[in-house]
């Protein structure tokens, strides 16, 4: 791992086209700022965990009784019609 | 006296099981890559994304503009590049269903799996708008197993 000294105000450049600014540092907390390209996600390292977690949660290991889904809902074709949205994000 | 034969029936509707390729595998799970997405009757609206070479595996999914109209996803656009998808009809997301202990039932709605319809290569995904969404959205079930 590459381990860099930055003060407040100062930035690192990554890949030439994302930056990575430490705004504010305040205590324990730490204030960072990233300038990237709309197609380079970024996300707090915990989204990936929580997700993670939730998979090795939701993995069955044996054929088991699916519930009933309650109220009303579409009655879906085999892959369902999907109204998926794929904008883009600034 | 009417006198029954097969052609006077509708056939029984079958399961259809449709081959699925995550190529990075499921978050956690990064070398399970290859999934049969399996329909059953009477098992509406929830699949099984089963391990093809292991059926004992599997995750229960569902589409989630049925249990969650209002869902928005935003899928990043490295995701859509990666899935090689130029329309929005192209994908179907399917979005996993955990089970719990006493028959609550939950859905993530964080990260959702996308599938490229034509291609059938699919990928589990980050939403952009990942925040706006939990990873534990409730379902209202019945019946399920204890």
């Amino acid at each position: 791992m590459l381990i860099l000294s930055r003060k407040a105000g100062e930035t690192i450049v990554i890949d030439g086209r994302i930056k990575v600014t430490v705004m504010r540092v305040d205590g324990e907390a730490v204030k960072i700022g990233i300038e990237a390209p709309a197609n380079v996600p970024v996300h707090r390292q915990e989204v990936y965990d929580e997700i993670q977690h939730s998979n090795k949660r939701a993995l069955t290991r044996q054929k088991i009784a699916l519930p009933k889904l309650s109220g009303r809902h579409n009655q879906p074709g085999n892959l369902g019609p999907v109204e998926a949205q794929t904008q883009k994000h600034s | 006296m009417k006198c029954l034969t097969l052609t006077d029936t509708e056939a029984p509707p079958a399961s259809t099981a449709t081959e699925v390729r995550l190529p990075l595998g499921i978050l956690g799970f990064e070398q399970l890559t290859d999934y049969l997405l399996v329909a059953n009757p009477g098992e509406e609206p929830f699949l099984w994304l089963q391990v093809k070479d292991e059926a004992a595996l599997a995750f229960v999914v569902v589409n989630p503009f049925i249990v969650a109209p209002d869902y928005h996803p935003d899928l990043p656009q490295a995701d859509v590049d990666f899935l090689g998808i130029s329309d929005p009809e192209d994908v179907a997301l399917f979005n996993i269903v955990t089970l719990h202990a006493g028959g609550r039932a939950t859905v993530n709605l964080k990260g959702p799996i996308a599938i490229n319809r034509h291609t059938m290569v699919g990928k589990q995904v980050v939403l952009a708008n990942a925040a706006d969404y939990p990873v534990e959205h409730p379902l209202p079930v019945s019946g399920a197993e204890p």
